[in-house]
């Protein structure tokens, strides 16, 4: 049985958030910097079991540097969100703990995933520097470039959603 | 040889060569005066001076004058756009209607050709109707032809933008893509406008209308191809209402297997 979900990812401009989608559903990457502007859909099949699949429908959502310049109607009927931040750029995960307070409150019961992105660009004495900052925080460490746990991103998510 | 003798022999020593140099200047004279006077003459030396700087002018005209003529031009067209309109819609109309009249008739007569090479029980009733309407043959066609067709019914749930149920006579496009992108773009306007109450009630795009049937917890989206006119759009706003208020109930919103079958048979006849 397939049954569809709506997953929507946020975070600021250019922190690889188109990147991971086409990754995940095209399994391509382009160092091409192509700003997305409003929103754009995506979607893919996922296998969870051997009888049952989701229909992952992926909203990608045009990046705020503030979560509350979001518009809310986008977020209506979300079933999981992706919050994604850039490694390599601290101004992108700075006020991580209020963007995440900002989801709990408004969207209750809903998953959220934290996804630390371009892990390509750093280092691991990098990542413990700032270990107390977002490392209690992040469910994933992921590359869009490389690919590297993208997929489990993803499928974790969706079996959290089944 | 007296004194006088003697003075001529002087003379013509020293004044033939000025006496002949004379002459042959005054038969010059008479010649330009001929060649000036007489306009064949006249024409025949000047014509290939002037040719040559009239070819001249010519080509240069484009580099020398164009852009000023150019500029002239717009200036003039800017400053009377009205009197440029005014003087030239009456011809771009005529144009137009001409080319529209022409097409019909190119088309009204192939289908005519079509029914005369054609005997079918269905052309025997069309002429029934056709001469019970008074309208011809090939007219009935051209109306049947545009008259809008159902392509697909898609039930989409409000906010999220997920599929409920899709019924289309034929699979052409990603339903879960097109509802979710029709949900964004619903939502951008309807935040944009910032106006409770008011709903996006139908999109066009190409030869489809995507009519948008706002209710309470979702939305429905028909994809209508053919001629979408306010006659049209009113009996399908009666029959997806009739719809939604006999068949709909929570428990089939949930089910898309028994809603899309409720869809199918309802809708199955395009007629509305």
């Amino acid at each position: 049985m397939t049954t569809s979900k709506k997953i929507v990812l946020l975070g600021h401009f250019g922190v690889g958030k188109s990147s991971l989608i086409r990754r995940f559903v095209e399994n391509t990457f382009s160092e091409n910097y192509k700003v997305t502007i409003g929103v754009h859909i995506f979607k893919k099949v996922v296998e969870v079991s051997n009888s049952d699949s989701i229909s992952l429908i992926i909203w990608d959502l045009e990046g705020q540097d503030d979560i509350k310049k979001t518009r809310s109607s986008y977020l209506l009927g979300t079933n999981g969100f992706i919050y994604v931040f850039d490694l390599s750029r601290p101004i992108t995960f700075e006020n991580l703990n209020s963007e995440l307070e900002f989801l709990k409150e408004n969207f209750p019961n809903i998953p959220v995933k934290v996804v630390g992105n371009k892990m390509d660009l750093v280092t691991k004495l990098y990542l413990k520097d700032y270990s107390e900052v977002f490392g209690h925080l992040v469910d994933f460490f992921t590359s869009a470039k490389t690919g590297s746990r993208v997929d489990n991103l993803f499928s974790k998510l969706a079996k959290e959603l089944l | 040889m007296n004194q006088e003798e003697r003075l001529n022999i002087i003379k013509d020593i020293l004044l033939t060569d000025e006496r002949e140099f004379a002459a042959s200047i005054q038969k010059k004279i008479k010649v330009l005066e001929n060649t000036v006077n007489e306009k064949d003459q006249l024409s025949e030396k000047i014509s290939p001076i002037i040719d040559e700087k009239l070819s001249e002018f010519v080509k240069e005209i484009p580099n020398s004058l164009g852009p000023t003529i150019t500029e002239a031009l717009k200036e003039e067209i800017k400053n009377s756009q009205d009197a440029v309109v005014e003087a030239l819609f009456p011809i771009l109309g005529k144009m137009v209607k001409r080319c529209v009249q022409h097409e019909m008739k190119l088309l009204s007569e192939k289908i005519n050709t079509q029914l005369n090479n054609t005997f079918s029980f269905k052309r025997f009733f069309r002429s029934k109707r056709s001469k019970n309407k008074g309208v011809n043959d090939a007219d009935l066609i051209i109306q049947k032809q545009s008259s809008p067709k159902i392509e697909q019914i898609i039930f989409i749930e409000k906010g999220s933008g997920l599929v409920l149920a899709v019924y289309s006579k034929e699979k052409a496009t990603d339903e879960d893509m097109v509802a979710g992108m029709l949900t964004a773009i619903k939502s951008f306007i309807e935040d944009a406008f910032k106006k409770e109450e008011q709903d996006l009630q139908y999109i066009e795009y190409d030869h489809y209308h995507i009519h948008l049937q706002n209710l309470s917890s979702y939305y429905i989206a028909v994809i209508v191809s053919g001629a979408y006119n306010v006659l049209y759009k009113d009996k399908l706003e009666d029959k997806l209402l009739e719809f939604a208020s006999k068949i709909i109930k929570p428990e089939i919103l949930k089910n898309k297997e028994i809603l899309t079958k409720k869809i199918k048979v309802y809708f199955n006849n395009d007629n509305i």
